[in-house]
């Protein structure tokens, strides 16, 4: 038993620790909450361990209070450097930080109270720099919207949800919206919208002319079940997805077994597969195909982007180029499906948004099984026949090639002989087995992807640091399960669990950002402008609400885009026109709250694809290898020289062009092609006299304005009808009588061909209202 | 002050939350209109640059290092990397130079004897031998010289600097590239890609034997019907333009037109290197019987003739890709060193030494900033049963002349056998952000948002190397 004495003594001693540590808690704590958030904003970033600017740093209490230069006297703010060169002196800008903001009146107040009190730091504490927007920022939210506060709604604009949105934010702004666009304008509009084409002279008409209520649905409808749909669509997804068809870097080799992923891509998109699922496939195919071709080209996603395939017998350098590799596949996951940037966090913990370095490299862990190459893509049926045919044959090849060994005796020769022609026949036979086709896939290697992963500290792959497994992205912790899967996990289920956390119904992140590119692709500007970068660097939505409500859609219809396009073509907002008006120019120049329907030029393939079919000469068959603009000269390396003649075998849809790395062919390169090096969520839009030399000079342009002229005077002799044919056939609408007389007086003089030629040059031909 | 209310852009973004204010000028940042800097931030010392590239790794301890101790040392082991694997594998021992060295000007700096032209020019020139590289491969190490990125998909020095000061000549492109008649630069065209720049700052290319694609009209049309048509279009456009006000991509489009008519007779007049007086030619040497050296030497008189009509940037190639014969097509003598560089230096020392004279004599130095890249340096030993040298990218000399250079520098140095880079260490980046500050840009301000990043052309690094400027 314990005597009095020693439980007394015991007893204060608890005390006592328990008063000090209460203490030294509300201390701690008040320096986490004020002091610990400004230095790791403001001033970490240059003064931390490593960098230690001017040879300061604050991360530890060692290089706070001890390092060379003497940065504090507890008590006396004004004798401590820290507190000096943060407050302004004579009107001027605070010494420090020399970039960015300086602190806040109330902040420096912090710090100045945090010295006086005797600036306690918590034992042990080392400070990081933060990023600047933290779990709180608004993409990284659950999906969350109220019913829009409308004062009036103009006629028709209360039917479907999306007007209630718009109205809220035009009405707040005093703006007014457009009338409904003339049908002229709304069916070409719509066909370049979901196909890429302009309408036909006869649909035009029909169009304006019908009647029926229904008239718009039905046409939309119509377009939504058009396999030109798929390859417009498509075609937006596959810069998404940086398809490219050649490796890209020194040797730029051509491949030619990645077209079967574009046609699995337009397919997808023209089957309104749910592009949860599209994703899923394309992370993880391979895992889930269970002997389907189909599903497992998906996952050539993983080796569609550029890679270094020089070999290197430095494995310093080589390990190098092997984090550049994956690096590409982090990247291009991370933009096209979360709108995250995770690739700043290579070298150190995302500056401006919560993504750790150990995020990186457990995708990196996630992805290291991926090695780029082609192999073979074929059905079980398929794999089975194969092996039917050839295994029995090489067997026997195996058999008759031991006997041949065994027989050495000079006087076995004729047996020999005979051996040797049954072997000839065979192996004759063995080669005209069919082959099974191969896909530029990649392979994925249980080598590589053998742990442990490590944080590589700076990105060098020689620096390791932290110990890191396949894991879920921390940014979403708040809101999205999180998961933690064992270093000895199969490749296979790393990717697998990575497809299915990022399609997950309950990611809001994968859901807004895949619901604004829908919306961009309508208005040339998405709610959220930097369509993949919803961090602190990205830009702010325009419609928070809205953004939500479709994505709240998008989820109801299992991720399927065809219901979304509708809703969105059928809003009063789409349907508006575009005609500019001074007072809302004003006020929204760019039209971002949608006042009117913002006009767009067409793209670099929208704009080939329609000179081929007023034409009359595009080639609408789908899918197989690509054609190419191009000559290619590949020896040690490739080299691209693009084609001064363009024959009929390239009067395709552009979406087949096979796209090949670091070249350039004219009309499409000129009007800003996505480059297919990185992911693109949305394309510049330039101009430049080299476009108008290749649209006005290229023997494309004069063939096509050939074509187009032949096609406007079939069968017609009169001059004024061939040229309304022309315009007809560029504008989808007639000539006024003016430009009849104009164009009659010119094509009199150089001909109807010429007239073409400028046509297909002219602006209203390129540009859609 | 403009300029600062320029650049200042993202930080007023950065306090603008919400509203309509924040909204537009968010999209300046997407958009074309991130293309407003037409200024330079400062007075520049340049107006244009002209840079000379010699893509395969131009080896440094050949051409402008000179280390004794190879001489000295040759045929004996590399003291503590005996054994070191580098690019294509294992190294023998130390190989000298094949090549004396010799003093050059009043400086007195050593060069190889190889370049016995390029010597006048030495007390002109500002060396950096203190370079060092990301990557040891040629691709990636081209690429890096010209985006300041290893990988691709990053917009060129020429492509940043055509949008920070667009063009001098409404006639002629910002950025022009010059390829060599033996082909392309490793990694190609993205040497001189836009990369997430809007395409317009792409380089147009161009060379004496390749003039610029679609230039000429169609043949088979007459003159009458193509100035008839461009009258046509652009009644179409006008007309067009006027139901649709306020558009001014359309009044772009139009104009872009009318640029390209002008360059279409511009283009043509800048090519026309027959027009040189023959002394010129006897000079650059386009009467050489080496034809390689002939078709170099003609790239280099339109070279000048494009900087003084006010080209920007001109990236100008001395050889080519890498061929399945190493060093055959370009500088990356692997295996048989004298035998490559007996084949190189003469094609690019006669040409380009002229062209720096005749920049010189015509004042267009004054305003015009010369550099020299190559991608990477070699290793000061042979390859193993070889005579010739592996990739390094822990070493190599680069150099600047013309505007605001300090000549007769030499910054930075190698090690006593030129295999690491060792005093003032630098790199691209650094090289990047003194040829911005010349022509008077800040590289910390030139930037451009491009998937949740400001990139700039010297990444996250950079740093004016005040030792070089005058």
């Amino acid at each position: 038993m314990l005597g009095n004495h020693l439980y007394t003594k015991m007893l204060c001693h608890l005390l006592v620790c328990f008063y000090i540590s209460l203490t030294a808690n509300s201390e701690n704590n008040l320096f986490e909450s004020t002091i610990a958030p400004i230095l790791e904003t403001k001033c970490i970033g240059c003064h931390n361990t490593e960098k230690a600017k001017g040879k300061v740093s604050l991360s530890s209490f060692e290089e706070m209070f001890n390092g060379k230069k003497k940065l504090i006297l507890k008590g006396n703010p004004h004798k401590s450097l820290l507190f000096k060169v943060i407050i302004p002196e004579d009107g001027e800008k605070a010494e420090m930080p020399e970039d960015g903001d300086s602190l806040s009146k109330s902040e420096t107040e912090s710090i100045k109270k945090w010295i006086e009190s005797g600036a306690h730091w918590p034992a042990g504490r080392v400070l990081k720099e933060r990023s600047k927007a933290d779990k709180s920022w608004w993409a990284y939210q659950k999906l969350n919207h109220k019913k829009p506060e409308v004062k009036s709604y103009p006629p028709g604009w209360d039917k479907n949800s999306i007007d209630a949105f718009i109205l809220e934010q035009l009405e707040k702004k005093d703006l007014k919206n457009s009338p409904k666009a003339d049908r002229r304008t709304l069916i070409r509009r719509a066909y370049y919208d979901l196909t890429g084409l302009p309408p036909s002279v006869e649909e035009v008409e029909a169009f304006v002319n019908n009647k029926s209520a229904s008239a718009y649905e039905d046409l939309i409808d119509n377009l939504l079940a058009s396999p030109r749909y798929g390859e417009k669509w498509g075609r937006h997804w596959l810069d998404i997805v940086r398809f490219g068809e050649s490796n890209g870097y020194e040797r730029n080799f051509i491949i030619n077994d990645l077209w079967p992923f574009r046609d699995y891509v337009i397919r997808s998109i023209n089957d309104d597969k749910p592009i949860s699922q599209l994703i899923k496939e394309h992370l993880a195919g391979d895992v889930i195909a269970n002997g389907n071709p189909q599903v497992e080209i998906g996952s050539a996603f993983l080796v569609a982007g550029p890679y270094d395939d020089v070999g290197n017998q430095d494995p310093a350098a080589a390990a190098i180029i092997r984090a550049n590799t994956m690096d590409e596949i982090i990247r291009t996951t991370s933009e096209a499906f979360l709108g995250m940037t995770v690739g700043c966090a290579k070298c150190h913990d995302h500056k401006f948004d919560p993504i750790k370095t150990a995020d990186y490299y457990s995708l990196y862990s996630t992805f290291s099984g991926v090695r780029h190459g082609r192999r073979v893509w074929a059905s079980k049926e398929a794999k089975e026949r194969f092996h039917n045919e050839s295994e029995p044959l090489k067997k026997e090849i195996g058999q008759l090639e031991a006997q041949l060994k065994k027989l050495a005796a000079p006087d076995q020769q004729k047996e020999k002989e005979a051996i040797h022609k049954k072997l000839d026949e065979l192996k004759s036979k063995l080669s005209k087995v069919k082959p099974l086709p191969q896909a530029w896939i990649g392979h994925r290697s249980a080598g590589d992807a053998k742990g442990p992963f490590h944080v590589f500290k700076g990105g060098d792959p020689q620096k390791k640091g932290e110990a890191v497994t396949s894991a879920s992205i921390s940014t979403l912790s708040e809101v999205h399960k999180v998961y933690s899967l064992p270093e000895n996990s199969p490749e296979s289920e790393r990717r697998l669990k990575l497809a299915e956390w990022i399609t997950s119904d309950e990611n809001p992140l994968a859901l807004r950002v895949l619901a604004n590119r829908v919306w961009q692709y309508h208005f040339g500007t998405g709610i959220v402008n930097t369509p993949s970068d919803f961090g602190y660097m990205g830009g702010k939505p325009s419609h928070p609400e809205l953004l939500d409500f479709l994505a709240e859609k998008l989820k109801e219809n299992n991720w399927r885009l065809k219901s979304i396009h509708k809703l969105i073509m059928t809003s009063q907002a789409y349907m508006q026109s575009s005609e500019w008006r001074e007072n809302e120019a004003k006020l929204d120049g760019d039209a971002r709250l949608l006042w009117r329907f913002p006009p767009r030029r067409l793209n670099s393939e929208e704009i080939r694809d329609s000179v081929l079919s007023i034409a009359g000469k595009l080639n609408t068959s789908m899918g197989g290898p690509g054609f190419r603009l191009y000559k290619v000269i590949q020896d040690n390396v490739s080299t691209y020289y693009p084609l001064d003649k363009h024959g009929p075998e390239t009067y395709r849809r552009s979406v087949y062009h096979q796209n090949a790395r670091a070249s350039t062919v004219d009309l499409l390169s000129d009007f800003d092609q996505a480059d297919c090096t990185l992911s693109v969520g949305k394309r510049s839009i330039t101009t430049s006299p080299l476009q108008a030399l290749t649209l006005m000079n290229h023997s494309f342009t004069i063939d096509m304005a050939g074509f187009l002229a032949q096609r406007a005077q079939a069968g017609e002799t009169d001059t004024e009808k061939r040229i309304t044919r022309a315009f007809q056939l560029a504008y989808q609408r007639q000539p006024s009588s003016e430009e009849l007389k104009q164009s009659a007086e010119f094509v009199k003089e150089n001909g109807l061909k010429a007239l073409c030629r400028a046509l297909l040059n002219s602006n209203e031909f390129i540009f859609v209202d | 002050m403009i300029l600062e209310n320029e650049f200042n852009r993202r930080d007023f973004l950065g306090n603008v939350t919400s509203g309509l204010m924040g909204i537009g000028l968010a999209s300046l940042l997407t958009g074309e209109s991130q293309a407003a800097i037409k200024k330079p931030h400062f007075r520049p010392k340049a107006k244009r640059v002209l840079q000379i590239f010699c893509p395969g790794a131009a080896s440094h301890v050949d051409l402008w290092d000179h280390k004794p101790m190879l001489e000295k040392m040759d045929g004996k082991p590399l003291p503590g990397e005996e054994n070191i694997v580098s690019f294509q594998g294992k190294n023998g021992p130390i190989m000298r130079s094949p090549w004396d060295f010799n003093p050059c000007g009043q400086s007195g700096k050593m060069i190889t004897s190889k370049l016995p032209h390029m010597a006048k020019h030495i007390d002109d020139i500002a060396f950096i031998h203190s370079m060092q590289s990301k990557t040891n491969t040629h691709g990636p190490g081209c690429i890096f010289v010209n985006t300041g990125h290893p990988t691709e998909g990053f917009p060129s020095a020429g492509s940043w600097i055509s949008y920070a000061l667009g063009s001098e000549n409404d006639n002629l492109p910002a950025y022009v590239a010059l390829t060599d008649v033996r082909g392309e630069p490793p990694n190609g065209k993205a040497n001189w890609s836009n990369g997430f720049l809007p395409a317009k700052h792409q380089a147009v290319m161009m060379a004496a034997h390749q003039p610029i694609r679609n230039l000429k009209n169609p043949s088979g049309i007459s003159d009458k019907v193509n100035r008839n048509t461009n009258e046509f279009l652009n009644y179409l456009n006008e007309r067009h333009a006027e139901s649709h006000p306020n558009n001014s991509e359309l009044q772009a489009r139009m104009n872009a037109y009318s640029l390209a008519g002008r360059m279409q007779l511009s283009a043509p007049e800048v090519s026309d290197i027959a027009s040189e007086p023959e002394h010129v030619h006897k000079l650059y040497g386009t009467d050489s019987q080496n034809k390689l050296l002939a078709a170099y030497a003609r790239n280099c008189i339109l070279s000048r003739r494009l900087l003084e009509k006010g080209v920007r940037y001109v990236s100008l190639y001395c050889a080519s890709r890498a061929s399945g014969v190493d060093g055959l097509l370009n500088w990356d003598a692997h295996k048989t060193l004298k035998e490559d560089y007996d084949r190189h230096c003469p094609i690019f020392d006669q040409p380009t030494a002229a062209l720096l004279t005749d920049l010189k004599q015509r004042g267009l130095l004054d305003d015009t900033l010369v550099i020299w890249t190559t991608e990477f340096g070699r290793m000061p030993t042979r390859q193993e049963g070889k005579t010739g040298r592996d990739h390094n990218p822990d070493a190599f000399t680069l150099w600047m002349m013309g505007a605001g250079v300090k000549g007769g520098t030499s910054y930075g140095t190698t090690d006593e056998f030129g295999r690491r880079a060792q005093e003032n260490i630098t790199n691209i980046w650094e090289f990047h952000s003194t040829v911005l500050h010349l022509l008077g840009l800040d590289y910390k301000q030139l930037s451009w948002y491009h998937n949740g990043f400001d990139r700039r052309l010297t990444d996250v690094h950079g740093r004016v190397i005040k030792e070089l400027l005058a």
